[in-house]
């Protein structure tokens, strides 16, 4: 084979277009027969010049004259060496592997896209998009694309490699040698340039210093392109001013990930706060601090805040007590070792601690006791009522000379008198009975209560109070007498008069409250059946008592269901009593109870126990009553306001009820005699659901003495001081404190507490509670 | 523990259970703290244990111990409202809220007092026709199909009344006055009122969006809400990216009059609220406790005041005055420089809107609002029974400019709902194919921009209490100082960068870039046949 040989392949045979497929059929048949240097004369065609592949390692020379189609030298060959006579169309050196390709003229678009390996060498200008999608693959050296002017629009988009070198000589692109918006996406590879370029995707492109190796790189290769194109002459132009060069290099993936806006905050304080003024948007009307704060704050920007409010409450037991009596706080007195201290507080509330709290009184704290809430037994109080006794005496105010005159000297009337004593001034109590004491002396049965313990009682009371019997008449003329003698008057006649039943042989029975006195007196005696018409407590006391005088067949009967309950009731039961309810008696004979059905209960003594009214014969017009009872006000005032109306004679109620008006009587008068104002306004009640039970042991049924007693008080309301709120607190922020003046306080360091309200759960008394805190604006 | 009553409930019948764990609490007391409806608190529990010896050698008692917890309440004030601050502020994975199994009962007691549910947020339903819309004509070859990452877009609408060519010349010749028309980015931030958000949440958006204005040359535009507009940003440059809006309260207009002579730029446009998509034919209250110092001035009103918007706008009468009326008086403060709009909840009655606004040259655009909007208070029935979807709606309406010949005139801005399930993109271009110029948007920045966590789920939804976890819609410093508007205005900017590259990524590959695809119906579909018929789309399957 000569290698000096030539083949000429024409693209246009006999005045027809050689079909692109059989001149590509014809090149490759050339270069498989030996022939290294191949020229066409080409009329269109697609792709002349590409894929030798299997030339071995000697060059292979394509000369391409005329007017070549697209995609010279595409998928090109390392040893392919292909030369444009004239301009080229799209593509040239699409998929390069490795040919060079020289185009004596202008190329068109798409110029050396996705060009992985070797070089075009363009000695005009090139269309739009071009060096496109380019790679570099390591183990080749990288594409080349060499032009003499400048390239279109969209230059080097996602370029991925290679080396781009634009002259910008001669160019109709004047003004913006790589075209309009060059670089987009691209990744990899460099730009050397000459001439004026509006912009490029700084995105993906840095214009870079050229360095030394760089411009050596640049003056050699040019070399070779100038001779390629033959425009040696150009070399002084083009490699002899470094500072005419510019480089653009694809940024590092790391480079662009920075980007280039501007922080936020550098936009606040140049931009934004520069236009507004300092704080910005609102900064001229609030000068409120709203810099972050973390979610979970401390101090003043905690959402909630919880308060110890130790005895803010009235706690359930102290509520329910008509007499107010403080029993919570009795015991914590004696928690706290101060038994002598919770005994004496007794008689502050009622002259007859222990015969009302020991043994008469349903004990209506411990009705309301806590613990019953969770099925516990309440904390027995009459232990502590009966301790009472021995009570020390309370030392009265200085004498104010203020007299008052009480009429009755039963638990109300003595209930008023001795608050009235301990206040400083002088109560009288009057009384038609030789004695004072009233229903608890004359009526409620003996098996009720010690006599003993009530003597005692009354003894220490009589000690300080004058007592006169009233004789003879007493009706409104003696009233009025009595009240121009003393500064006020107090009516605490109680009901004394037995409500009668308006049926036939109703006088042949017994009312109760005369059966009750006689009993007690022991000048009355029963049949071997007893029926008691009315089932309340009155009547159930009056079958215990017709038991104890030895009647064997009790009957109550009611036309409801029995008001009774507690004590006398259950004393009731065990006496044998029956209850016989709806049922209304028609008439009373010799034979006992003819019932409304026509059916005879049969009774030798029969008893009516519907309630007493009370004597208000002595009542002056100008005071009001009202189905005969005194008409008195929350306060106990009547219509008269020097006259004041307690107890039973304004309403039936429980002796403590009688105890406890004599309490605020004694109070609305001390205020007027003093001059001050009534007494303050009772604390709200605790609300029992604050209170944790589950810190007290449920088996417990009883205690053995008043210690255990206190301990067994779930303390409603009033601190404990067992140190659960310093253990709990996830911040330690609660402190106890020794207070000077005796006693102790929990106290609250806001800047560590974050309003958890851990305190407040945990709180076994229900003393912290968590508020909301304090507004901010 | 106690006695039953009617609204008894156990934590089995509300909504949200919270459930912890005891062998991870480490008690420190991050939950109950953080809590903005005080669910939770620490219990007292008692655990009894009876030991019996093997062989029963001796006869058994009971052993007692108390340990603490974390207890759940079941009344209706402090239900557990899902938002998951606790399962956020815990240090060891030992509490978060569960959406229960049940059947909600609480929404059988919501309603203590006679007072019937309020909420704020939004109407609680997955349910999205816009999600079903899929794009379905792509450019395959029939013609040039462009690259969203490396082509140049022009995603801009117009807001103003465009008037034909030669009702302009006419106008400019014989008036001396052409509409005046806005080009701004069709995604719209919403109207959401200084009052109902936070001053921080504020804040952040209109620094967002001046940001995306000045650094990033996006024209985005904001609405005030109802609520007036502080003095100084009224005083400011960044007004030109407000859209002030009037509502029937009326709120802070006074300062706004006030401010006209020292504006430097004219805002861009007036919104005029007549309705809102979230409780169509409701109106606003602001409650006292929220009206403070700073909202009382920026509102023109003494604090401690509660402010009603009432559901209609006083002293109008008929259609042609309420819109005729407003939009006079108000092109009039701005020398008819300024685009003037109403706003409506979108409803079967919008085209009659739309009819008299085409008849009215100086309306400049018509926002409608559909059912799926959000607010941030409403009652529950309003929110979830009143309202009109938005898809159909603004597909009527576009149809029927179509009808008129006016579909190029008088752009329309569709709002409420898209979004709603994080398909903000796909959604806006869905209803700008429909036939919307532009969409606005609120919900969906309240999530992505400030991390609210409501969902569709009936989660959280509280905005109405001023409780706002996230300090979006408080004002009270403890919560809104939570939120930093640095970090806001950073999101919205991040939101809005990748709207813009999603929304290319939809209209790329249609071959469009140069203007919105505003109601090219054909490239829509939908895989229900008579949701298709209806909004005169492709039924695919």
């Amino acid at each position: 084979m000569n290698r000096h040989e030539k083949v000429v392949i024409q693209g246009m045979e006999e005045g027809s277009r050689v079909e692109s497929r059989v001149l590509e059929e014809r090149i490759q048949k050339a270069v498989a027969g030996g022939y290294p240097r191949v020229e066409v004369q080409a009329y269109g065609q697609h792709g002349i010049g590409g894929r030798l592949w299997n030339t071995g390692p000697e060059p292979v020379l394509i000369d391409i004259h005329g007017h070549p189609g697209q995609r010279i030298g595409s998928m090109g060959s390392p040893h392919t060496f292909i030369e444009v006579h004239g301009h080229a169309s799209d593509d040239v050196g699409w998929l390069n592997a490795g040919a060079t390709i020289v185009v004596h003229g202008d190329a068109t678009n798409g110029i050396a896209n996705a060009m992985a390996q070797g070089r075009i060498y363009i000695a005009g200008d090139i269309g739009a998009r071009g060096m496109t999608m380019t790679k570099s693959n390591p183990r080749f050296s990288p594409p080349e694309l060499w032009v003499l002017g400048g390239v279109g629009d969209s230059f080097a988009e996602f370029m991925a490699g290679g080396v781009a070198v634009v002259c910008g000589l001669g160019s109709h692109y004047r003004g913006n040698i790589l075209g309009h918006n060059p670089c987009v996406g691209m990744v990899g590879g460099r730009i050397f340039f000459r001439g004026t370029q509006k912009s490029y995707s700084e995105a993906d492109v840095r214009m870079t210093r050229i360095g030394d190796e760089d411009w050596q790189w640049l003056q050699s290769g040019m070399k070779d392109f100038l001779r390629a194109i033959g425009r040696e002459d150009l070399l002084d132009v083009l490699s002899g001013d470094r500072s005419a060069w510019r480089l653009l290099a694809a940024l590092e993936p790391h480079e662009k990930d920075c980007g280039k806006r501007i922080s936020i905050s550098r936009f606040r304080s140049r931009v934004w706060e520069r236009e507004l003024g300092t704080g910005g948007l609102i900064g001229d009307l609030t000068d409120m601090d709203r810099g972050q704060v973390p979610v979970i704050a401390t101090g003043p920007m905690r959402r909630f805040a919880p308060i110890w409010e130790n005895h803010k409450h009235v706690p359930p037991c102290q509520a329910a007590c008509p007499a107010g009596i403080p029993v919570q706080r009795r015991w914590e007195l004696i928690r706290r070792g101060l038994v002598q201290e919770a005994v004496d507080l007794a008689l502050q509330y009622t002259p007859f601690p222990a015969t009302v709290c020991g043994y008469l009184c349903p004990n209506l704290c411990m009705q309301s006791c806590t613990r019953n809430l969770d099925h516990m037994t309440p904390v027995d109080v009459t232990v502590l009522g009966r301790a009472s006794l021995d009570a020390r005496e309370p030392r009265p105010c200085a004498s104010t000379g203020a007299k008052v005159a009480v009429l009755g000297a039963g638990p109300a009337g003595l209930s008023v008198a001795w608050q009235l004593w301990m206040k400083g001034h002088e109560p009288v109590v009057y009384d038609r009975s030789p004695e004072p004491g009233g229903k608890i002396a004359e009526a409620i049965p003996g098996t009720r209560f010690p006599d003993e313990v009530f003597r005692r009682e009354l003894g220490r009371v009589l000690e300080k109070i004058s007592f006169r019997r009233l004789m003879g008449e007493f009706g409104q003329k003696e009233f009025l007498a009595l009240k121009e003698g003393h500064d006020f008057t107090v009516i605490a006649v109680g009901a004394g008069i037995p409500c009668t039943l308006g049926i036939p042989g109703g006088e042949m029975a017994v009312p109760a409250l005369d059966f009750l006195r006689r009993s007690k007196r022991g000048d009355i005696t029963v049949g071997g059946r007893v029926v008691i018409i009315g089932a309340g407590n009155v009547g159930c006391d009056a079958a215990t008592e017709a038991s104890r005088l030895g009647a064997e067949e009790i009957t109550l009967i009611d036309v409801r269901e029995p008001a009774s309950f507690g004590r006398e009731r259950a004393a009731a039961e065990r006496a044998g009593a029956r209850f016989l309810w709806p049922v209304s008696a028609r008439a009373i004979n010799a034979t006992g109870v003819e019932l409304a059905d026509g059916k005879i209960l049969p009774g030798d003594t029969v008893v009516v126990a519907i309630g007493d009214r009370p004597d208000i014969s002595f009542l002056p017009e100008d005071i009001d009553s009202r189905h005969g009872f005194i008409v008195a006000d929350d306060g106990c005032r009547t219509s008269d306001p020097k006259v004041y109306a307690v107890g039973d004679s304004v309403k039936p109620g429980l002796i403590t009820d009688a105890i406890g008006a004599g309490r605020r009587v004694s109070q609305s008068i001390d205020a007027l005699i003093k001059g001050v104002h009534g007494p303050p306004e009772a604390p709200s009640p605790m609300d029992a659901g604050r209170v944790r039970l589950e810190y007290y042991d449920p088996g417990r049924r009883a205690a053995e003495d008043i210690g255990q007693c206190s301990e067994m008080c779930a303390s409603c309301g009033g601190c404990r001081d067992c140190g659960v709120c310093e253990a709990i607190c996830p911040r330690q922020a609660i402190f106890r404190k020794d207070i000077p003046e005796g006693g102790f306080e929990y106290c609250l360091e806001d800047d560590r507490c974050i309003g958890c309200g851990f305190c407040a759960g945990a709180c076994p008394c229900g003393i912290w509670e968590l508020r909301e805190n304090e507004p901010l604006e | 523990m106690g006695t039953l009553h009617p609204s008894a409930l156990s934590p089995r019948d509300l909504p949200w259970r919270v459930c912890w764990d005891r062998d991870r609490c480490t008690l420190c007391g991050q939950c109950t703290a953080v809590c903005p409806v005080r669910a939770i608190e620490l219990g007292v529990h008692r655990r009894r244990e009876v030991p019996v010896l093997m062989g029963l050698g001796e006869r058994p008692g009971n052993v007692y111990r108390v340990y603490y917890g974390i207890d759940q309440k079941t009344d209706p004030a402090h239900a557990c409202v899902g938002c998951g601050m606790c399962s956020f502020v815990c240090p060891n994975s030992a509490i978060f809220p569960v959406r229960s199994e049940e059947t909600d009962k609480l929404k059988f007691h919501a309603n203590q007092g006679g007072e019937p549910r309020r909420r704020g947020g939004r109407r609680n339903d997955t349910a999205s026709v816009l999600d079903r819309i899929k794009f379905v004509r792509i450019s395959m070859l029939t013609d040039p199909a462009l690259d969203a990452g490396r082509h140049e877009f022009e995603l801009r609408t117009l807001l103003g009344r465009i008037l034909p060519p030669e009702e302009i010349l006419n106008s400019a010749k014989e008036d001396g006055w052409a509409p005046p028309v806005r080009e701004i980015y069709p995604l719209i931030v919403g109207g959401m009122s200084f009052g109902a958000l936070s001053p921080n949440m504020w804040e952040g958006l209109q620094m967002g969006v001046a940001y995306l204005n000045e650094e990033l040359g996006m024209p985005v535009r904001i609405s005030t809400g109802e609520g007036g507009c502080p003095p100084r940003l009224l005083r400011s440059r960044f007004l030109k990216y407000v859209i002030l809006q009037i509502a029937s309260g009326y709120f802070g207009w006074d300062e706004i009059i006030h401010a006209l002579p020292e504006m430097k730029e004219d805002p861009c446009a007036i919104e005029i609220k007549y309705g809102q998509g979230a409780k169509p034919g409701d109106g606003g209250l602001l409650m006292w406790h929220k009206v403070n110092g700073l909202i009382a001035a920026i509102r023109g009103v003494p604090p401690g005041v509660s402010l009603p918007s009432p559901p209609t706008h006083q002293t109008k009468y008929s259609i042609e005055e309420s819109v005729a009326k407003m939009i006079q008086s108000l092109s009039m403060a701005w020398g008819f420089r300024v685009p003037v709009y109403p706003k409506i909840s979108a409803t079967s009655t919008t085209t009659a809107v739309l009819n008299n606004i085409a008849r009215n040259r100086y309306a400049a655009a018509l926002a409608i609002d559909g059912e799926d909007g959000g607010t941030g208070a409403a009652y529950n029935v309003s929110m979830n029974h009143m309202g009109h979807p938005i898809a159909a709606n603004v597909r009527d309406a576009y149809l029927n400019l179509v009808k008129i010949g006016k579909q190029n005139e008088i752009p329309l801005f569709a709002g409420g709902g898209a979004g709603k399930n994080g398909n903000l993109a796909a959604n806006a271009a869905a209803l700008i194919m429909l036939g919307a110029s532009g969409v606005q948007v609120g919900k969906y920045l309240m999530q992505a921009a400030a991390g609210c966590v409501g969902s569709e789920g009936d989660r959280c939804n509280i905005c109405n209490l001023g409780r706002c976890p996230k300090g979006i819609t408080s004002q009270d410093p403890r919560l809104y100082r939570r939120l930093d508007p640095e970090d806001v205005a950073g999101r919205l900017v991040d939101v809005f960068l990748s709207f813009d590259a999603e929304l290319k990524k939809i209209l790329a590959p249609m071959g469009r870039s140069t203007s919105l695809p505003i109601g090219m119906s054909d490239a829509l579909g939908i895989d229900d046949f008579h949701a298709a018929e209806r909004l005169q789309i492709r039924y695919v399957v």
